[in-house]
């Protein structure tokens, strides 16, 4: 048994994430074709050897129990610990919203579970960052360092700034000291890839104290609250980052992956992102197809042309079809002689035969699940 | 119970290292993929696969059954090899009869009703559950499942002649002569009861061959047992031979013939491989071919199957060819009517096969897997290459 935890916090909610999230939360938006961007952080916990997960749930998540089902895609389908699912069924009450309102009130609200982690050290991370982290070497430098919190960070933006933390390193000891708290433009050395690793014992005192100060969020309890007083430092990563916080951004991070050296980064086959098995049979192309400089799932019928695109599993694009700089999702059909530029499709989208649809790189058509155009 | 243990020699270097039901077939699979999801479709959860020659890999894919969902706690997927049986010396399964006979122990385990015998090598999809009642309605001892055959080509089969009811009287290996174009398709149906009495008698005979088509099957009948015939239409192709191994994938290419993986009502399972979507670079041509996650394809791919993990760069041709996972053909090379096994690269601007032609010394040809043809260099049409071949300098 691997002396680390995993904790997964998959509730998070983008707004400008709009028809993408209306059935789903946004650790389920299918990413890279065959993908799940939740996929990322369970297959990076496993590939460092973890054997017990909590996926901290909030809302919307039928469609991430679907995918995770037992984890026994991950293996983590185990006698005991593997993949446990944390609803917030005990926090219900305590705050009229019943939203959690930080990461605290999260793991306040699963307490009991954290008391009964089985592991010395716990990792916390976001079930919404697309990555391929090497979290087993971070673990090792946490050990070695003798930090209390190791921090996994990037010294490139990967996000709105707004939407994350920066730190400021000694370049001395390495120590993080100081802390922009979702700053509106980029500050310090490096941004937080919201990964953190410590002794389940400093968790579990910290995620009291916040209670106590009734502090929901994790970066003003603990990261702000602890300058100075804890030995916090920083685990650097320089591969590919994708954080999916809108639309424009969702396809951006999408198109990156036709680039080779994105695609042998994030899926590096010494750490290899794993998903869910659906049997399907490989990708049919017919007479008169043409594929180009795209990405392409098992299950696809292709009879028409695709250029600059990534296909989810079982899309179909039929005789005279056309489609260009697009994202399609499970099962979308792009009916005879229908013409897609800039369009993300998403799950069992039809596109009747004929009809022309355009978005543009900086704000694509989004077309929402189940929809007929 | 799955025989599975047939050393495939016709197929030769493909199956130097591995028994013929885990070679790969269609992209996505392996030969005993079809049976196994056949027997999940049909409803049986009780699987005995019967391995032999070469079982590494064919039992590192099966594993514990989960990809067929025959990870069951009661029944599920079992794998049966030879073993030494108390006071007596062990031997290698005999026959297909003597391979059921020396597993009688797990059948008795289980205690069914009734036994469906299958085979390894053949890519169809059935519902055994349709042939069961035919068997429970005529009340058989044994079911045969049988297809008509063009009867000029019935005497290369075990040929069931039957009466107006469809029930068999007499069965011919091969006959010159055929009677009828009924051909048996390896599939058998047995009431538990008399396949454990006749395998005993079988056993017991020390001129037998123990083989089901030939011993069990005419005993039965000279015992005049209700011995039915069921009829199966659809797709059915024995892929023992290089020739029907590659007909048979280049079906997969062909909506109308029959074997469409795309069903979602008869869903062909396998174990799947952990790659990311299929790339197709700038200057891909993909046309009339299957192709599978984790492959990226810049050259010219034509009439062809690939599988996993495959490589086709730039400035290369590929028609009428199947590329076993992780194949790699590289730059400027043309690979046309041959199957390239695992792993193998094909070194760049090398010819492996040939087109199409009446020379009867034209065949499919096959380079065995983890080798190297190296650049320049060119493998004839028909050619089995089981060694490494060396670079030609330009």
């Amino acid at each position: 048994m691997n002396n680390l935890h995993g904790i997964v916090f998959a509730y998070r909610e983008s707004p400008d994430l709009r028809e993408l999230t209306q059935l789903r939360n946004g650790c389920s938006i299918p990413f890279g074709g065959r993908y799940r961007l939740v996929d990322f952080a369970l297959s990076n916990l496993v590939n460092a050897g973890v054997t017990d997960i909590g996926l901290v749930v909030q809302s919307s998540y039928q469609s991430l129990l679907d995918h995770v089902g037992s984890g026994k895609d991950w293996d983590l389908a185990r006698k005991f610990g593997g993949l446990r699912v944390l609803p917030p069924f005990s926090f219900a009450g305590r705050h009229q919203s019943g939203h959690y309102r930080g990461r605290m009130d999260a793991l306040a609200g699963v307490s009991d579970y954290l008391h009964n982690i089985r592991q010395d050290y716990v990792v916390l991370c976001s079930g919404d960052l697309a990555a391929n982290l090497p979290i087993a070497d971070a673990f090792e430098q946490h050990v070695k360092s003798g930090a209390d919190i190791t921090v996994v960070c990037s010294k490139t933006t990967y996000t709105d700034p707004k939407l994350c933390n920066y730190f400021s390193i000694d370049p001395d000891d390495g120590r993080i000291i100081d802390v922009a708290v979702s700053p509106s433009v980029v500050k310090g050395d490096v941004a937080s890839l919201e990964v953190y690793i410590m002794s389940k014992s400093l968790l579990l005192s910290l995620v009291d104290r916040c209670a106590d100060h009734d502090q929901p969020s994790f970066s003003q309890g603990i990261l702000l609250a602890n300058l100075g007083k804890l030995d916090m430092r920083v685990f650097h990563f320089d591969g590919y980052i994708a954080r999916v916080v809108s639309v424009a951004g969702y396809f951006q991070q999408n198109m990156a992956l036709l680039e080779p050296h994105i695609r042998a980064d994030l899926f590096n086959p010494e750490r290899p992102i794993k998903t869910k098995d659906k049997s399907s049979p490989s990708t049919y192309y017919g007479p008169h197809s043409s594929s180009v400089n795209s990405l392409i799932s098992d299950g696809c019928i292709i009879e028409g042309t695709v250029v600059n695109s990534i296909l989810a599993r079982g899309v179909r694009v039929e005789k005279g079809a056309k489609v260009e700089n697009c994202v399609l999702m499970q099962r979308t059909c792009v009916q005879e002689g229908a013409v897609l530029r800039y369009v993300i499709a998403d799950k069992n989208v039809r596109v009747c035969p004929g009809r022309m649809l355009m978005g543009h790189s900086t704000y694509p058509l989004v077309i929402a699940k189940n929809e007929t155009v | 119970m799955l025989l599975a243990g047939g050393q495939g020699s016709r197929l030769k270097a493909l199956t130097s290292k591995v028994a013929k039901p885990a070679v790969p077939f269609g992209g996505k699979y392996r030969i005993i993929d079809f049976p196994l999801s056949n027997c999940v479709n049909s409803g049986i959860d009780t699987v005995g696969v019967l391995t032999q020659y070469k079982p590494l890999e064919l039992n590192a894919y099966i594993g514990s059954g989960q990809a067929w969902d025959l990870d069951r706690s009661d029944g599920g997927v079992h794998i049966l090899p030879p073993y030494v049986q108390e006071d007596e010396k062990g031997s290698w399964y005999k026959g297909t009869a003597n391979a059921i006979y020396q597993n009688l122990s797990f059948l008795e385990q289980y205690d069914p009703e009734y036994v469906l015998i299958l085979s390894g090598d053949h890519i169809y999809k059935m519902d055994y559950s349709k042939m069961l009642r035919h068997h429970k309605e005529t009340n058989a001892a044994c079911t045969i499942s049988v297809m008509e055959v063009p009867l000029e080509e019935a005497s290369r089969f075990g040929i069931m002649n039957v009466d107006a009811n469809d029930m068999i009287y007499e069965f011919e290996e091969k006959p010159k002569k055929p009677k009828s174009n009924l051909a048996s398709m390896g599939i058998y149906i047995f009431t538990w009861s008399k396949l454990r009495k006749y395998l005993m008698e079988d056993e017991a005979d020390p001129s037998s061959s123990n083989d089901f088509g030939k011993n069990i099957i005419p005993t039965m009948l000279a015992d005049h047992e209700i011995m039915a015939a069921y009829r199966f239409q659809g797709y059915w192709k024995d892929v023992g031979t290089i020739d029907s191994l590659w007909d048979a994938n280049m079906d997969m290419l062909d909506p109308t013939a029959g074997i469409n993986p795309y069903d979602t009502e008869w869903p062909i399972y396998a174990q799947a491989a952990l790659r990311p979507p299929l790339f197709t670079g700038p200057a891909a041509a993909i046309k009339h071919s299957i192709v599978t996650s984790g492959s990226e394809v810049s050259g010219t791919v034509e009439d062809s199957v690939l599988f996993h993990s495959v490589v086709v760069e730039e400035g290369a041709q590929v028609r009428y060819s199947i590329l076993m996972p992780g194949a790699v053909v590289k730059a400027g090379a043309v690979v046309e009517y041959s199957i390239v096994a695992e792993r193998t690269v094909i070194g760049a601007g090398a010819h492996v096969g040939a087109d199409k032609s009446d020379d009867p010394e034209w065949g499919i040809a096959v380079v065995a897997q983890d080798l190297k043809v190296g650049d320049g260099a060119s493998v004839p049409a028909g050619a089995i290459v089981t060694r490494n071949i060396k670079g030609v300098k330009a």
